[in-house]
């Protein structure tokens, strides 16, 4: 039980390298290109070309591909159904199923909206893939993120999986002590409280003493902080987001020109 | 004046009836090794929290009396000044780790990144003192993979990188091995040696009277009993009052209503009674 609830994989890539909010910016000018451009095949070309590009620089792309079959293509395909059928234009019908109508219109409609939603989450994927939790926050704490929250976010995906350990240490001492997980609907439910109780009562409790823990490491202390790890931003960095930056204006432009 | 002098400290946590803390005077010198031991509830605690600052200022509740570290007064310091100089570490290791680190080794920078030490000289003090609590073959695991008795290494090892005047423990070794036990009694009297200032709670009285210079016996949070660890520690009072011993006194003791202890002093540790028994 000691995996790490992180996609992180270590490795050495071009990516890898990137400075952590070069990587962020580039994630928000993927899917902001996604939902803006008016050209409408930018999104195919950015999920189904460019990305898996980027995954293969980042040497992830058996991770990517992986998680993308898995998880992005079955989330994508029923909303691509859902879409086709639900949306109410067009008028020349493919086909007719009872009451719902497919129409040419709604079928590019749905493609659409189905690449976008796969450009977000797998740009986040290969964030994620390419990206050492405690490297971001270091480096957001660096730019000004108040440390208070980086510790949130960082001790919540160490936590978790400490917290499902210990459900399972009292699940299993329930059990012993002859509490019913196992029969009936009714009798399950009524079995939750005995579990839940300890675990919240148990978790709250143990905030105080890392409260402390953490107080005497000087966690409110005034100084400014310092970080262990440096964070590579190299001039290559900052052009690189200037252009993200310069990108998402452009498409924006572009975006309110054509409406 | 002392480093450290608790001058009528009287403590009462939030919404309980009677104090925790009643009227302790206490006055230790630098490099002192001091014991405090007691049963549940006697106030150990609570002691090492007034002494780590967390009480008041991080508990609230009232207090009454003095509390000074190298002369500077609780009162009038602020938690984050305070833990500077005086640092803590406690029995349950699982949740001294901050939880915000992925190995070993940045786990115990995490105090230094918080207090800003820069970090061209980081890197050289954590290793330094993983090396001293003997941890640096885990620097690269993840914190949350260790055994317990490692946890606690970990997290002494954690304050201890802080250089603090003052180290304030409470049952550091309680998941410790006894040669686990050992070594940390051992790294915690050459610091004492080099001028660092200890209070430790701890139940295990051999290693006690080993090492500590004085022992501090609290009963029902006003202190019982204080003095030089082999006096203390074989005093009849203490065992009546239900205070554990070591089991050498305890047999000692025993011979010697048999009168088979000629000795007028008990052993604390298995030399002594060895010697004792050799008359």
């Amino acid at each position: 039980m000691h995996e790490r609830l992180s996609f992180h994989i270590k490795r050495d890539s071009a990516i890898h390298r990137l400075n952590p909010l070069t990587k962020l910016t580039l994630v928000l000018t993927l899917i902001l290109l996604a939902f803006l451009t008016p050209w409408y095949w930018t999104p195919h070309i950015l999920a189904v070309i460019f990305i898996p590009i980027l995954s293969v620089i980042g040497k992830v792309a058996k991770e990517y591909f992986t998680t993308a079959l898995k998880l992005i293509l079955p989330a994508a395909t029923f909303l691509f159904i859902m879409q086709a059928v639900f949306q109410p234009i067009g008028e020349e019908i493919i086909f007719h199923f009872y009451f719902l109508d497919v129409t040419q219109e709604s079928l590019m409609f749905a493609f659409r909206n189905a690449m976008r939603i796969i450009v977000m989450v797998s740009a986040f994927t290969l964030f994620l893939l390419t990206t050492h939790p405690s490297e971001l926050m270091s480096d957001l704490t660096r730019r000004g993120l108040p440390g208070q929250f980086a510790y949130v976010m960082i001790s919540t995906l160490q936590i978790l999986p400490q917290m499902q350990a210990k459900a399972q240490t009292i699940i299993s001492a329930q059990r012993s002590r002859g509490l019913d997980t196992e029969s009936t609907f009714l009798k399950r439910a009524g079995s939750i409280f005995p579990l839940v109780g300890p675990l919240v009562f148990g978790s709250l409790a143990e905030v105080e003493e890392r409260a402390i823990a953490i107080e005497a490491r000087g966690f409110t202390s005034k100084q400014v902080k310092t970080s262990f790890h440096e964070i590579p931003d190299s001039s290559n960095d900052k052009i690189l987001r200037w252009s993200l930056l310069f990108l998402i204006l452009v498409s924006i432009v572009l975006n309110l020109w054509h409406s | 004046m002392a480093f450290i002098n608790l001058q009528n400290l009287t403590y009462k946590y939030p919404l309980t009836k009677t104090p925790a803390l009643q009227n302790i005077n206490l006055q230790i010198d630098k490099g002192e090794f001091i014991s405090v031991i007691g049963a549940n509830g006697a106030g150990k605690s609570t002691l090492c929290y007034a002494l780590a600052g967390f009480v008041p200022h991080f508990f609230k509740g009232e207090i009454s009396g003095e509390i000074e570290v190298d002369g500077i007064a609780s009162s009038k310091s602020t938690l984050d000044e305070w833990v500077v100089n005086v640092g803590l570490a406690f029995q349950n290791p699982f949740n001294q780790i901050s939880g915000a680190k992925y190995t070993v080794f940045e786990e115990i920078a995490f105090g230094l990144e918080n207090i800003g030490v820069p970090r061209e000289q980081m890197k050289s003090r954590v290793e330094e003192a993983m090396k001293l609590t003997g941890i640096s073959n885990l620097a690269d695991r993840s914190p949350y993979s260790l055994s317990g008795g490692q946890q606690q290494r970990v997290a002494l090892t954690s304050i201890l990188v802080m250089q603090p005047k003052l180290l304030v423990l409470d049952e550091p070794t309680s998941q410790m091995d006894p040669i686990g036990t050992r070594e940390v009694f051992e790294v915690i009297h050459n610091l004492t040696q080099s001028g660092m200032t200890v209070v430790m709670v701890e139940h295990k009285v051999e290693w006690i009277a080993h090492f500590a210079n004085r022992v501090i016996a609290l009963k029902d949070g006003s202190i019982f009993m204080e003095g030089k660890p082999s006096d203390v520690l074989t005093s009849d009072l203490l065992i009546e009052n239900g205070f554990g011993v070591s089991r050498y006194t305890s047999v000692a003791r025993e011979a010697k209503k048999q009168g088979l202890w000629k000795k007028e002093k008990l052993p604390v540790t298995l030399f002594e009674a060895a010697e004792g028994f050799k008359e």
